[in-house]
């Protein structure tokens, strides 16, 4: 065969095989606009559920879930950035970096409903929490923070070291290297980072299971020890466990666009901070 | 009189010996350059002398290192009060992900200097000291990468002027830039001789010819000769040197 | 490039003044020599000599800049054909420098000089301007960068040649009626001769300003005189 023959012939491969992908993609993406946007109205997103959930709303799943993502959120970006810090810019090639380094892994690869129960132990009866948005905002967290410490080690990675072999030359500091130069510079690619952990943190529903979430609580949360309603718990549970199935399902569809809708938002968001920052900064 | 002086210096990094007993003298004021094959040494010479070696892990050093007569390596020296005493210009320019100005402000930043109209001028200053502000003077907020390869380097060469150093040590800095630019550098190296004292390490032997005033060859981490840069080029007393700046070299 | 001069140039620019200085400096040397040869002047003689070290310095304050320059700077073009014609500037200059103290010395030295009347026969005081102004001459064309002047210069050393073809015949005749004066005519002869060469030596120096400036080489190529005449003889085009 030609060496022009054969590399046509894997470009189509390739090529098939990508639109295959992106149209899976479309096509959950379609099935579920499809099946959700009719029930989409200023009543679904604005009102809680009534009627055994099969009439209302998904006000109280929307705002428990916002609450989950800024909860998590605040326990998850602190350690993982420091640590993050600490193990790409003090300790980078030594024992403790790659010690600390696989145990993130390790953190990262352990099922969601292990984080679930592990919450449930040590938040909700340990702590004496008990189901509130306080343990699953640190449920979510810890699941968030391998991903956070991967990516924000990504993006200082991504400075390159004579920046900060620049700095130290003026006489500047480690910390102030850090502060100054090589934060500043990863920023944009940190912030992408952590949008995106925060965008699959949110549809995590295992390990709010035994932490936080409610079967049905149509009254929204006043403290931060109340337990909140959780769009993907809402849709798991109208989805297998109502009295009227079939009836139900309409109200799931709408459900799971308001989900995905959400995350696409997030990651959107994201891209378009990127976007700002690398323009603001001149772009590497 | 003397501003750098070292006595026998050995440098390892783990197990390589990558300088072998270098004693030499720098002359305050004056240009001094390094030449030599790639891996003998010139850099890791050059880089003692603000000890960016310190970021090394597994090295070790001994004989004695004097700036201004103090012993760099005494441990109660603050090796960013040294660094801020001996500025460095790298091979690529690398200029902060920031503005112009704030790019040459940062050394003064990091120092604790807070007055505005101190930064304000001291930046000019700098600028101007780098020949480069009749290029930027209108531009000082936007984005050093916006500068071209030349400019930045010279971006560069005014931020380690900020901090007002003694010593300007450059780590070949013009072997990213086109002639043009590196001519404007070598020029800028002369003119700067008059405030500060320059040690440079370069490839290009004909660069060390043209700026420097004195000159050493490393050859595997042994400092063949040091001498006049004219005497060198012209007469030098090694064999070795003579068959290298030749091109008999190997 | 920049406005301001470029480091090599200034010192390309101190090496053509070393060079300016030398010249001036043999011009003056010609210009005594001559002096004390005509009237017999033997202080003036002794000065000639005293300052001919300082010539011998000049050439080698030149070519320790020049070897310096090219070790430094390598030039290439323009600057290396400078530097080049320099170096053989600077030897030829201090030929001329040579033969003027050679002449210096005979004043001093010698009690057989030739008479006034001989000396007005042989036109040694004419033989003395021309190749002083042949020397004055070559240095504006380098001043200037003219190259055009080099034609002249060369058509003066052919009236120096006839004044000393026309001299040492007289010389020749004059030993066959005076055989007792020999040695006075002997050294009147080398004095002229001395003059001669540094007629020639002057071409030299224009041979090497044309190669600096129009990089051509006249060197030994047949009618080199003849053929820059001509070029010089062209009608200048009206400005």
């Amino acid at each position: 065969m030609s060496k022009k023959l054969s590399q046509q012939i894997a470009f189509w491969i390739f090529r098939i095989l990508g639109v295959f992908v992106v149209g899976i993609l479309l096509w959950i993406l379609g099935f579920i606009i499809y099946n959700g946007i009719g029930v989409i109205s200023f009543e679904f997103i604005f009102d809680a559920p009534r009627d055994g959930m099969l009439k209302g709303g998904i006000f109280p799943a929307i705002v428990g879930t916002f609450c989950l993502i800024v909860g998590s959120m605040i326990v998850a970006f602190p350690l993982g950035v420091m640590s993050a810090i600490y193990t790409n810019e003090y300790v980078r090639d030594g024992k403790i970096s790659k010690f600390i380094r696989m145990m993130t892994n390790n953190l990262g690869s352990i099922p969601s409903i292990i984080f679930g129960l592990f919450g449930m132990a040590l938040f909700v009866n340990t702590m004496s929490w008990g189901d509130s948005i306080l343990a699953g905002s640190f449920t979510l967290g810890l699941l968030a923070l391998p991903l956070v410490i991967r990516t924000t080690e990504e993006a200082l990675r991504t400075v390159p070291d004579s920046l900060r072999v620049g700095s130290y030359a003026l006489g500047a500091s480690k910390l102030q290297t850090i502060r100054y130069v090589t934060l500043p510079a990863a920023f944009p690619n940190i912030v992408t980072g952590l949008i995106l952990s925060v965008g699959r943190v949110s549809g995590e529903t295992a390990p709010i299971l035994f932490t936080v979430a409610a079967y049905f609580l149509p009254k929204l949360p006043s403290s931060v020890f109340d337990q909140v309603m959780a769009l993907p718990y809402h849709l798991y549970v109208i989805s297998t466990s109502g009295t009227n199935l079939e009836a139900a399902r309409p109200m799931a569809y709408g459900t799971a666009l308001v989900l995905i809708t959400l995350v696409l938002i997030i990651n959107f968001s994201a891209s378009l901070i990127r976007k700002h920052f690398s323009k603001k900064l001149g772009g590497h | 009189m003397n501003i750098v002086e070292t006595k026998d210096v050995n440098f390892y990094y783990g197990d390589f010996h990558a300088l072998k007993g270098v004693s030499l003298d720098v002359v305050k004021n004056s240009v001094t350059a390094f030449i030599g094959p790639s891996g003998c040494g010139k850099s890791t010479f050059l880089r003692l002398l603000n000890r960016m070696n310190d970021l090394i892990p597994d090295m070790k050093l001994t004989g004695k290192c004097l700036i201004n007569g103090k012993d760099i390596y005494d441990k109660r020296v603050d090796v960013d009060e040294l660094r801020k005493k001996v500025g460095m210009v790298f091979q690529k320019p690398n200029p902060f992900p920031k503005t112009i100005f704030e790019n040459i402000a940062y050394g003064l930043r990091v120092n604790g200097i807070k007055d505005k109209e101190f930064i304000r001028n001291r930046v000019e200053e700098s600028l101007k000291g780098a020949a480069l502000w009749e290029e930027v003077k209108d531009k000082l907020s936007r984005s050093a990468y916006d500068l071209s390869g030349g400019q930045q380097q010279r971006l560069c060469i005014a931020r380690a002027l900020a901090v007002k150093p003694d010593i300007l040590l450059m780590d070949e800095p013009a072997s990213a830039l086109d002639p043009i630019s590196t001519s404007k550098i070598e020029e800028l190296i002369f003119t700067l001789k008059a405030e500060y004292t320059i040690v440079i390490v370069t490839h290009n032997m004909q660069q060390a010819a043209r700026v420097s005033d004195s000159t050493g060859f490393f050859m595997l981490g042994e400092l063949i000769e040091f001498s006049e840069t004219r005497k060198m080029f012209l007469n030098p007393s090694k064999e070795q040197t003579q068959n290298y700046i030749t091109g008999r070299f190997g | 490039m920049d406005k301001a001069m470029r480091h090599f140039e200034k010192e390309l620019i101190a090496l053509k003044g070393e060079i300016n200085g030398m010249w001036q400096l043999v011009l003056s040397q010609l210009q005594k020599c001559k002096q004390a040869y005509v009237t017999n002047n033997i202080e003036l003689a002794r000065e000639v000599i005293i300052r001919e070290k300082s010539v011998n310095s000049f050439e080698l304050d030149i070519d320790k800049g020049c070897e310096n320059f090219i070790a430094l700077f390598t030039p290439v073009a323009m600057d290396l054909r400078l530097i080049i014609s320099m170096i053989k500037i600077s030897t030829t200059l201090e030929r001329i420098a040579d033969f003027a103290d050679g002449i210096a010395r005979h004043v001093v030295d010698d009690d057989n000089v030739a008479s006034e009347t001989m000396k007005e026969d042989l036109k040694i005081e004419a033989m003395f301007d021309i190749v002083i102004s042949m020397l004055s001459d070559s240095f504006v064309a380098l001043e200037t960068e003219n190259s055009k002047l080099s034609g002249t210069i060369l058509q003066k050393d052919d009236d120096v040649d006839t004044i000393y073809e026309e001299g040492k015949r007289y010389l020749a005749d004059y030993i066959l009626k005076d055989p007792e004066k020999g040695e006075c005519i002997l050294n009147t002869f080398l004095t002229l001769r001395k003059i001669e060469r540094i007629g020639d030596h002057c071409c030299n120096i224009v041979e090497e300003i044309v190669f600096y400036i129009d990089a051509k080489v006249l060197k030994h190529s047949k009618g080199r005189r003849s053929e820059q005449k001509i070029e010089n003889n062209e009608p200048e085009e009206p400005k």
